[in-house]
């Protein structure tokens, strides 16, 4: 019956070539390999996220008055709420660290290598969506922490000369951060953003079918690939194992760790002591805390937004920066490169809970 | 062969147990919880039973105490039971047909208006709705 | 022709009225009542005030001084000048103006200041023409006062009017910048009651420094509470005298209604009161009066039942009874909160054990009050009503601290699927893997 059902499905939806194409691709079997997994992890912590967000949605509220209660609402009063608010938390840190790890291993590994430049791009397209996505989403409970975290980032933003000041206004929906603010981050958190991320996650994910998977320089030079695995079962399989890992990691966190509810976001209120952002943008706030106020007679926050803009352009014009083979004296520098970035901005995300205060 | 079908099967079996594990919570998380939103615009305070005229009680309302109020016609009023003086729980005092704060000798009328004793504001008040036999009390100004 | 005829009659008979109206009331007569000066004084702010005009330019700091601060005078801007107290003419500019016949009094001798201020203000019609709800001062009440006897007896060293409300500039209660403003009144009484202007004399000199440490003076000073009381409140206005031994608990039972209500009726204010002690100050002091504490129930160390009860007592054997099962429901308490803060960071529900709480607190608050009833019975039943809320309380947090634990139990199970799985699954792919047998 079910069988009768697939075919009918089949002939209408051209199902058959969709197979075909699953059955074809295959992935190369190599030393490196294990790091093929993390594009997938983080597609489906984002699919996680769509789901526990859709959910969320049937319960928030999004405005000053009602967000907080509506999530105490949700923690304490609805069945198993307090589940899918902590795994949509948690799964959000997951997801950006998932993502991290995608990127630093593209990078390390030179994925970036033409043809993959528009993959590259895309995906780091991506990754400024998700840190979208983190930012606004961290200010809807509507706590203190969140306010002030918010508060502080958006003043960030307004130090970028020139469009800063406009960034601020249009971020916040105003001067200062107020119930405005709530329903512009809301509207972006689960409408703006999801459309923008969809389309970019459909080309990046059709750019990654159309020129397969990158095998990296070191293991090219060692005569290629020995060997390829089917990806349907072989790697989805192993995909499969790791996402249930992933599960079991978000049961765990959800359960023993639950995400704090906070107080109520009081504007009048002196900011809490040791207000710091999520840790995805610690790096960066731990760099600017750690700026001396002038360097050379500019100001040394305007120092710090300029060099982090600088490497950030660098790092995502890497394509076309680095040596087209992944060989030579440039590629090397380029790696160089990528490990100095990962120890830095490992190291400074370290530096913030380490109490290094100014 | 036998082998593996009984993987098959255990997997099969495991995964459901998944499946269940992860329906489960969902379902339950879809279905509306008894009270269908957070008690911070509209409490139900009592029953219409629940008081004889001139006489009150207090209910809570969000983290804080309200008191409702019939009056000895038989009218309902509510409001805030928290003190404007220093926030001790206020009472109904049927003898005196008045709100008191046995703290320190606070009263306030019967529309919260502090008469005498330290209190220097009134008490807000808070709009009351009979519905059947359940009395809703809102905060004044909700639509 | 006419109508220029009209319009000169006109002014000449306006020109007659004004002049009429202007001289009429100096023309009536020597000597007037002080409420017949106020009123004649009471003519508009363009009114002449000569006394004004010539003393606010001399250089003599005595006779210019008065001048200084009077056009705030509360009488000043309700039409009253200088004659209204000190007579004579306001419309002459020379020295004639204090003429004595012209109704002049001078200062007034300090013990006929009080006579002289009671003419206007105990005159309830008078009073009525500047406020509709005035207040009559009472003469008969000043009577009764310390100051008012002493002055009588002579001693011209204590308070009458000018001492309290100023002289010259005289601002209503109700303007923070006058001495009898209600945050101001302690500090008023203090410019006498200090040690140095009572030598000689047997009153306590204290009363300010213990009062600012006290619980009711921290609220007026600090915490800008205004009902909380100054000397006043106490002690009477006008009628300043220390309370009656048998009346100080009705004082404190002012404000302080159900400790009061309560005290009243106990066998220990009825003790008390046959011996002569003071009511509520016995255990509370009067002037420095601190934030009670529950230590304060006992018989050693902060415990103020020892101050009268023996051990062995019934009295000690009460509160040696009592005061161990209030440190259980006051433990009771702490224990619930410290459970409802656990459920709360572990994110479980607590709305209900935090309402609970709430009422359990309040009837500890009940209880402290209910211990001025010294009565066992009434003291139980509120220990009882305290504790069951403790226990609500208490239950609805466990309650909380359950439910994470199936949460716990349940991840726990939803672990052991996920990690069954995951090996079913890598043996899978193995199986798959296995080349062909």
């Amino acid at each position: 019956m079910i069988g009768r059902l697939r075919e009918w499905l089949a002939d209408r939806l051209g199902l058959d070539a969709l197979q075909h194409l699953a059955e074809k691709k295959d992935v190369p079997v190599h030393r490196h390999t294990f790091w093929y997994y993390w594009g997938g992890m983080t597609l489906f912590l984002f699919g996680i996220q769509v789901a526990t967000g859709i959910l969320l949605l049937l319960y928030y509220r999004a405005s000053a008055d009602e967000a907080y209660e509506s999530v105490r609402f949700i923690m304490t009063q609805v069945s198993f709420g307090w589940l899918i608010r902590s795994i949509h938390s948690w799964s959000a840190n997951l997801m950006i660290g998932a993502a991290m790890i995608h990127m630093f291993s593209a990078f390390l590994t030179k994925a970036y290598r033409p043809p993959r430049e528009l993959t590259w791009i895309s995906g780091m397209v991506l990754l400024g969506l998700s840190l979208a996505f983190g930012f606004s989403g961290y200010l809807l409970p509507w706590n203190q922490l969140a306010f002030f975290a918010t508060k502080v980032g958006t003043d960030v933003t307004g130090a970028v000369p020139v469009v800063g000041g406009f960034m601020l206004r249009f971020l916040r929906g105003g001067e200062h951060i107020s119930g405005g603010t709530l329903t512009r981050f809301f509207g972006f958190h689960v409408a703006i953003l999801p459309a923008i991320a969809t389309l970019i996650v459909g080309v990046h994910v059709y750019l990654v079918q159309r020129h397969g998977m990158s095998v990296p320089p070191s293991v090219e030079d060692a005569g290629g690939p020995k060997r390829r695995m089917k990806f349907v079962p072989n790697f989805m399989l192993r995909d499969m194992v790791g996402w249930l890992a992933a599960l079991g990691v978000l049961a765990l966190l959800s359960a023993l760790f639950p995400w704090e509810l906070g107080l109520k976001a009081d504007p009048f209120a002196s900011a809490p002591a040791g207000i710091r952002p999520e840790w995805y943008f610690g790096w960066m706030f731990q760099t600017l805390r750690m700026m001396p106020s002038h360097i050379l007679g500019i100001e040394g926050e305007l120092v710090a937004i300029a060099g982090i803009g600088l490497g950030g352009a660098v790092w995502l014009l890497a394509p076309f920066l680095d040596d087209p083979r992944g060989r030579g004296q440039r590629a090397r520098m380029m790696t160089a490169l990528g490990v100095v970035a990962l120890v830095y901005i490992v190291a400074f995300t370290l530096l913030v809970y380490r109490g290094a205060k100014p | 062969m036998q082998r593996r079908d009984f993987l098959s099967w255990l997997t099969r079996i495991a995964g459901t147990a998944l499946g269940g594990f992860i329906l489960y919570p969902v379902a339950r998380y879809l279905v509306p919880p008894r009270i269908p939103e957070a008690a911070t615009r509209r409490v139900l305070a009592g029953k219409k039973n629940d008081l004889a005229p001139n006489s009150g009680k207090t209910f809570p309302f969000g983290a804080q105490p309200g008191i409702l109020i019939r009056t000895a016609d038989g009218e309902y009023r509510a409001f805030t039971a928290v003190c404007t003086h220093l926030g001790c729980t206020v009472q109904y005092r049927d003898d005196m047909r008045m709100i008191w704060c046995a703290c320190h000798s606070g009263h306030y009328d019967l529309e919260g208006r502090n008469i005498s004793g330290p209190p220097p504001r009134p008490l807000e008040p808070y709009t009351v709705h009979v519905e059947g036999d359940d009395i809703i009390v809102e905060k004044a100004g909700t639509t | 022709m006419r109508p220029l005829i009209v319009i000169r009659w006109a002014l000449v008979v306006a020109a007659l009225s004004a002049a009429l109206a202007y001289v009429a009331p100096v023309a009536r007569g020597a000597a007037p009542g002080a409420a017949d000066t106020a009123a004649a004084t009471r003519t508009g702010p363009s009114a002449k005030n000569t006394c004004f005009d010539c003393h606010s330019q001399l250089d003599d700091s005595r006779l210019s001084g008065p001048t200084k601060d009077f056009p705030q005078d509360i009488h000043a801007t309700h039409g009253l000048g200088c004659v209204g107290c000190h007579g004579g003419n306001p419309n002459d500019p020379e020295m004639t103006a204090m003429d004595p016949d012209k109704g002049f009094k001078g200062a007034p001798a300090r013990k006929d200041i009080a006579e002289l201020c009671a003419s206007c203000h105990a005159n309830a019609a008078y009073m009525k023409r500047f406020n509709p709800q005035p207040y009559i001062f009472s003469m008969a009440e000043f009577r009764t006062s310390v100051h008012c006897k002493k002055i009588a007896e002579g001693d011209l060293k204590v308070a009458t009017c000018t001492n309290c409300h100023g002289v010259h500039g005289i601002l209503p209660p109700r303007d923070p910048r006058s001495p009898v403003n209600h945050r101001n009144v302690p500090f008023t009484c203090a410019k006498c009651h200090n040690a140095e202007y009572m030598k000689g004399r047997t009153v306590p000199t204290n009363q300010l420094a213990l009062w600012r440490e006290s619980v009711h003076g921290v609220a007026l000073l600090v915490k800008g509470d205004m009902s909380a009381p100054a000397c006043n409140n106490c002690h009477g206005n006008h009628g300043a005298v220390p309370p009656k031994t048998r009346d100080i608990s009705v004082v404190c039972g002012n404000c302080h209604g159900r400790e009061g209500e309560l005290f009243a009726k106990s066998k220990v204010a009825e003790t008390l009161e046959f011996e002569g002690k003071r009511g509520c100050v016995t255990c509370h002091s009067n002037h420095g009066i601190r934030p009670p504490t529950d230590a304060m129930v006992g018989l050693e160390g902060e415990g103020v039942c020892g101050r009268c009860h023996t051990a062995g007592s019934p009295g000690a054997r009460a509160a040696a009874e009592l005061v161990p099962r209030f440190h259980t429901f006051k433990s009771h308490l702490a224990r619930a909160d410290s459970l409802l803060g656990v459920a709360d960071r572990l994110g479980v529900e607590t709305a209900p054990g935090h309402e609970a709480l709430k009422q359990a607190n309040d009837a500890l608050v009940g209880l402290r009050a209910t211990i001025h009833s010294f009565s066992l019975p009434p003291i139980e039943a509120a220990l009882a009503e305290g504790e069951g809320l403790a226990s609500r309380a208490e239950s609805h947090a466990r309650e909380g601290l359950r439910d994470w634990r199936n949460r716990r139990a349940g991840m726990a199970l939803s672990l052991v699927v996920i990690l069954a799985l995951m090996a079913l699954l890598i043996a899978r792919i193995r199986q798959v893997e296995r080349p062909a047998a």
